[in-house]
C-alpha cells in the first residue's frame, strides 16, 4: 500500500521501531545466553556480569570513551557538533524574535517551542527531492554531503580539553586553514551544477567573498603564532596560562570577528544568499533533505570558527577548577556565538564592491599593524 | 571613522533596548482582541452608527421581505438570495421570504445594512466564520437569526512606558 | 517590438546575461523587469507591467454610483480613502452639491490616517529589500496601532468603503480623540528609535546615498508625482495647489517637506518626514472639527446629470486622478483612473542606469510601485 499522507508515514516508522525494540531482544537474548553458556565463542567481557555488578562497568566505560571511535562519533566529534548546531538554530530564532518584538517558534513542545528543530527535521524528511532537468546530477547530489564532510574535518583538529581531541598534530593551525581552502571550490561547484542564472551569480559572489577574507584571518593567526611560539593549537592554549591573548591582541580579535562573519555568510555580509536580488544564491535549487544537510553544515562551520576564536584568543579550556575544562570551553564558545548573532538584529547587508574594498584594503592594513604590535608584545612577554 | 562607530553604537543600543521592551504579539487562539460592537444603521436619521462589520444578524420579526438588501448587493458581490421559509407567514411578511447570505462571496461592506428601512438586518462582531466545506458557508435565515457566542479572554492594546502590548 | 522570451539575442561580449526579475521572484511583486547585465553592471532595462490586469474600468460601467465604491477600492487595498475620495468629489461636482463640513473634516482625518498606514507598509517592505529583518517587523507592529484607529471609525481594517458620494457613512465614536492622541505620543517616541536603527545606520547611508538619482528637469519631464517629485526639489502638492475638501482652512504650508538630492535616500527621508507631518495635520483637524450632519440625504437611486469632469487629489503614493463621463443614467458611461504608480514607471530606466545588481531592489522599491494599482 503506497504511503499517501504524513500520518501514514509516521505510523509506518513507529511500527518498524516498535517491532525492532520488542521482538529483537526477545529473539536475541536466548540465543546470546545459549552461545555464551556453552562456551562456543570467547568474549572479553561477560555481559551478564556487567549487568549484575555495575561497579565493574566504570573502567571499561572510561576505556571505551578514550577510544577513537567514541571521540570521532560522539564526544568532541559528530554528535556534539550536530547538537550544538541544532540548539544554536533555535536560540538564534528566539533571540532575533525578541529583538524584533515578536515571539519566535512557540507551539512545538510545551515550553516556548523547544522541539521546533525536530519538527523541522520531520518536515524536511517528508519532502520530495527535486533535481532540475539540466543539472549535472553527480555533483548536484554529492555537494551537500561533501560540504558536511569537509566541515567535520575542520572540526577534528580543535582540542576541547587537555586530553579530549580527535586528532593532534604539531601543525594543526595550518591544517585548519588548508581545509578551509576547500569551501570556495565546493560553493562554486554547487552554483555551476544547478544550471540556473541566479545560482551562478550567487556562486561567483560567494567565491569573491571567501577568497578576500581568508587573508586577514591567516595574518591574524600568524600574529598569535608569534606570541605563542608554536603552530600547534594545543600549545597555543597552554601558552595562554599567564594572560589571555585577547588583551594584547584586541585589534586582532576584532579583525578575526569581522572576517569570520564574512566567511560564514552572515548578515551584514549576506550577499551570496541575498533574498530579494538573486532568490537564494547558490542554494536556490536544493530542496528537502539536501537543504537540511546544507543548513546543518553551515551551522557546524559556525561552531568550528567560534571554537577557533576561543582557542586563539580566549584561553581555550582554562578556568577555575569548579567545572571540568570541557564545560568552560563550551561556555566560552557559546558566548562567542551569541556575539556573532547580534549584528543580524540591526544591520542591513552591504554591496559587493564595498565588501571587496573592506576585505582587501582596510582589513589587510590593520592586520599588518596588528602583526607589528604582536612582535613588540612578544619581545616584552619573553624578556 | 568616528561617524561609523557612533552610528553602529546607536543602532546597537536601540536593538538592545528592545530586549527589555514587551513584545507586541497577540497570542491569537488563546486570547482575542476586544473590538467595538457591531455596525448598525438608523433609517430615520439616515446615518450609520460606528461599529465592527462582521457577520450579519437578522431579526425575523421585523423583516418584511422587501428584497432591498438583495438589490443593493446585486452588483457588488451578489451574495444575498431570498428563500422561502417553512413557517406560517406572519402579518408583516406575506410573501414569506427571507434573505440567505453566502459568506464565500460577501465582502462585508455593509451596504445591505444601509439599504434596509425596517431595522431588520445589522452586523455583529463575529469574524470567525471559517469551515472546511464551501456549502457550510451559506447561512440560512435561521442561522443568521442566532446571535453569536459571547467571547471570553478579551484583551486590549495597552501603552505603558516604552512598550505597546496586548494584555 | 521586443521579443518577450527571456533568452534575448545578445550580441557582443560573452559576459552578458539577461535576467528576468519576473513575476515570481521575492524581489519584485507582480511586476516583471527584464535587465541585461554585463558582469555586475546593469546596461539595459525593460519594464513589463500588465500581469494583474483585470479590467477595473470596464467593470465600473456596469455598477451603480454607490455600488462602485467597494469595487473601486480594490486596486489599492491599504489606502482605500485615497482612491475613492476623488471619485466622490467628481460626482458631487457634477451634481453641483457639497458635502457638509463635518463630513469633509472626517474625510481629511481618514485620508491622512491612510497615508500613515501606507507609508508604514512601505517602510516595512523596504527592510527585506535592503536585507534588514528588524526593519520589516517594527513598522508592521506599529502599523497595528493605526489600523486599530481606522477600525474604530470605518469598521474594517482595510477596504472599509467609508467615503460615499454626499459625505461619509457614519460619525466617529466618542473615545476616538483620546485614543488617537495617546497613540500619536507613543509613535513619536518610536520614530526616534527608527531613526537610530534604520535611517541613520551607516550601512543604509552607504547603500542609498547617491544612488538612483533623478534630477529636477528629468523628474518634471517624465511626469513623476507625489513624494518622488518632492524628493527632486519641486514643491508640488495638490493639497496646496488646488485645495479640495477644506484643506485650505487648515494652513498646511509648513507641513509639506521638500528635499533636493533626488536619490534613494531622499525618497526614503521624505516618507519618514511625512509620517510625522500627517500626525500634525490630524491633530489640527481634530481641534477644529465642527458639529453637524455627516451626509447628504439621497432618495432612491442616484442619477448624475450629463457632463464630463476631471478631478485629482493627493493619495499616499502620488496624484490620483479621475476622468468621469456621465450620460444621465444610473451607471457611469466611462470612468478613467490615472494612477500614481503607473506614472513612476518611466523613472526606472533613468534611475537604474549603470548601477550594480545589488542596487536594483532599493531603487525599484523607493519609487513605491504597487503593481496591482498600476495594472488596474
Amino acid at each position: 500500500m503506497p504511503i499517501e499522507t504524513f500520518e501514514q508515514f509516521i505510523k509506518r516508522i513507529l511500527t518498524i521501531v516498535f517491532w525492532l525494540l520488542i521482538i529483537a531482544p526477545m529473539i536475541l537474548a536466548p540465543i546470546l545466553f545459549i552461545v555464551i553458556e556453552s562456551g562456543l565463542i570467547e568474549f572479553p567481557i561477560n555481559p551478564y556480569a556487567l549487568i549484575a555488578a555495575p561497579d565493574l562497568i566504570m573502567p571499561i566505560q572510561l576505556e571505551l570513551m578514550a577510544s577513537s571511535f567514541f571521540k570521532v562519533v560522539v564526544f568532541p566529534g559528530f554528535t556534539t557538533a550536530a547538537l550544538v548546531a541544532t540548539v544554536m538554530i533555535l536560540f538564534e530564532r528566539k533571540f532575533l524574535a525578541k529583538i524584533n518584538l515578536r515571539v519566535g517558534p512557540l507551539y512545538a513542545g510545551k515550553f516556548e517551542g523547544f522541539l521546533q528543530p525536530i519538527a523541522d527535521l520531520f518536515k524536511l524528511i517528508s519532502k520530495e527531492l527535486i533535481i532540475p532537468k539540466k543539472a549535472d546530477k553527480t555533483f548536484f547530489v554529492a555537494i551537500p554531503f561533501m560540504l558536511f564532510a569537509v566541515v567535520s574535518a575542520l572540526l577534528s583538529v580543535i582540542p576541547i580539553g587537555p586530553s579530549t581531541y580527535v586528532a593532534r598534530s604539531p601543525i594543526s593551525l595550518l591544517i585548519f586553514f588548508a581545509i578551509m581552502g576547500f569551501f570556495p571550490i565546493i560553493v562554486l561547484l554547487a552554483a555551476w551544477s544547478s544550471s540556473n542564472k541566479f545560482s551562478f551569480i550567487g556562486g561567483l559572489r560567494a567565491l569573491h567573498q571567501m577568497i578576500s577574507y581568508e587573508i586577514p584571518l591567516i595574518l591574524v593567526a600568524v600574529s598569535v603564532v608569534i606570541l605563542s611560539g608554536s603552530l600547534d593549537l594545543y600549545q597555543i592554549v597552554i601558552a595562554q596560562k599567564t594572560v589571555w591573548f585577547i588583551i594584547p591582541m584586541f585589534l586582532g580579535a576584532c579583525i578575526f570577528y569581522v572576517a569570520s562573519l564574512a566567511e560564514l555568510e552572515r548578515i551584514p555580509f549576506d550577499m551570496p544568499e541575498a533574498d530579494t536580488e538573486i532568490v537564494a544564491g547558490w542554494l536556490t535549487e536544493y530542496s528537502g533533505m539536501f537543504f537540511g544537510v546544507i543548513q546543518l553544515a553551515i551551522y557546524v562551520k559556525f561552531y568550528a570558527l567560534s571554537a577557533l576564536f576561543t582557542v586563539l584568543f580566549l584561553g581555550g579550556w582554562s578556568g577555575p577548577g569548579i567545572l571540568p575544562p570541557e564545560a568552560w570551553f563550551l561556555m566560552k564558545t557559546l558566548i562567542v556565538m551569541v556575539f556573532m548573532i547580534i549584528p543580524r538584529g540591526f544591520n542591513p547587508r552591504i554591496r559587493i564592491d564595498m565588501m571587496v574594498k573592506i576585505g582587501w584594503k582596510y582589513l589587510i592594513l590593520i592586520s599588518i599593524i596588528n602583526l607589528l604590535i604582536a612582535i613588540v608584545a612578544a619581545s616584552i612577554l619573553s624578556g | 571613522m568616528s561617524y561609523y562607530f557612533n552610528g553602529f553604537y546607536k543602532a546597537l543600543r536601540a536593538a538592545l533596548k528592545a530586549l527589555v521592551t514587551k513584545r507586541i504579539t497577540l497570542r491569537y487562539p488563546d486570547v482575542k482582541l476586544n473590538i467595538a460592537p457591531g455596525y448598525e444603521y438608523d433609517p430615520k436619521q439616515g446615518v450609520g452608527l460606528p461599529g465592527f462589520k462582521g457577520r450579519h444578524i437578522l431579526f425575523i420579526d421585523k423583516c418584511t421581505g422587501c428584497q432591498l438588501c438583495s438589490i443593493a448587493c446585486e452588483n457588488i458581490a451578489q451574495c444575498i438570495e431570498m428563500v422561502k421559509s417553512e413557517e406560517t407567514p406572519s402579518a408583516a411578511n406575506k410573501k414569506n421570504i427571507f434573505p440567505q447570505i453566502d459568506f464565500g462571496n460577501c465582502v462585508f461592506c455593509g451596504f445591505c445594512v444601509d439599504a434596509c428601512p425596517f431595522y431588520a438586518i445589522y452586523m455583529t462582531d463575529d469574524y470567525e466564520l471559517s469551515s472546511t466545506e464551501k456549502s457550510n458557508l451559506i447561512f440560512t435565515p435561521k442561522q443568521l437569526a442566532t446571535p453569536p457566542k459571547r467571547k471570553e479572554d478579551l484583551v486590549d492594546i495597552k501603552i505603558k512606558g516604552r512598550s505597546a502590548y496586548h494584555d | 517590438m521586443i521579443n518577450l522570451s527571456v533568452e534575448f539575442d545578445i550580441k557582443g561580449k560573452p559576459s552578458t546575461l539577461s535576467l528576468s526579475i519576473g513575476p515570481q521572484h521575492p524581489g519584485s511583486g507582480h511586476f516583471r523587469l527584464i535587465i541585461t547585465v554585463d558582469g555586475d553592471i546593469i546596461t539595459d532595462i525593460y519594464p513589463d507591467p500588465g500581469y494583474v490586469h483585470r479590467g477595473t474600468e470596464k467593470m465600473a460601467e456596469y455598477r451603480d454610483y454607490f455600488q462602485n465604491i467597494p469595487h473601486l477600492e480594490r486596486p489599492i487595498i491599504i489606502d482605500s480613502t485615497g482612491i475613492t475620495l476623488p471619485f466622490c468629489l467628481a460626482i458631487e461636482k457634477l451634481m453641483d452639491k457639497e458635502a457638509p463640513p463635518r463630513a469633509q473634516y472626517l474625510r481629511i482625518i481618514m485620508a491622512e490616517l491612510n497615508r500613515i498606514i501606507s507609508h508604514l507598509y512601505w517602510l516595512g517592505i523596504y527592510g527585506p529589500f535592503l536585507g534588514h529583518t528588524t526593519m520589516f517587523m517594527w513598522p508592521m507592529g506599529d502599523r497595528e496601532l493605526f489600523i486599530d484607529l481606522a477600525e474604530m471609525i470605518g469598521g474594517q481594517r482595510v477596504t472599509f468603503a467609508y467615503t460615499i458620494p454626499g459625505g461619509v457613512r457614519n460619525d466617529m465614536p466618542e473615545n476616538f480623540k483620546d485614543k488617537a492622541l495617546k497613540i500619536f505620543d507613543h509613535f513619536e517616541r518610536r520614530l526616534k528609535e527608527y531613526d537610530d536603527i534604520f535611517i541613520n545606520n551607516p550601512i543604509t547611508d552607504k547603500r542609498t546615498k547617491g544612488i538612483g538619482v533623478v534630477k529636477k528637469a528629468d523628474a518634471i519631464d517624465i511626469g513623476l508625482t507625489g513624494p518622488n517629485l518632492r524628493a527632486s526639489n519641486v514643491k508640488s502638492d495638490i493639497r496646496l495647489d488646488e485645495p479640495y475638501c477644506l484643506y485650505d482652512e487648515l494652513d498646511i504650508k509648513n507641513n509639506i517637506p521638500v528635499l533636493s538630492e533626488g536619490d534613494c535616500w531622499a525618497r526614503m527621508m521624505i516618507r519618514r518626514i511625512e509620517l510625522h507631518e500627517s500626525m500634525e495635520i490630524i491633530k489640527k483637524a481634530l481641534k477644529r472639527i465642527p458639529d453637524g450632519s455627516v451626509k447628504l440625504p439621497f432618495r432612491g437611486a442616484v442619477r448624475v446629470p450629463e457632463g464630463k469632469i476631471f478631478v485629482r487629489t493627493e493619495a499616499a503614493r502620488g496624484v490620483m486622478g479621475y476622468y468621469l463621463i456621465s450620460d444621465g443614467g444610473k451607471t457611469p458611461y466611462r470612468v478613467k483612473l490615472s494612477v500614481p504608480s503607473f506614472r513612476s514607471i518611466p523613472g526606472m530606466p533613468i534611475a537604474l542606469k549603470n548601477v550594480r545588481i545589488g542596487d536594483m531592489p532599493p531603487i525599484y522599491w523607493s519609487f513605491d510601485y504597487w503593481p496591482v494599482e498600476a495594472d488596474k
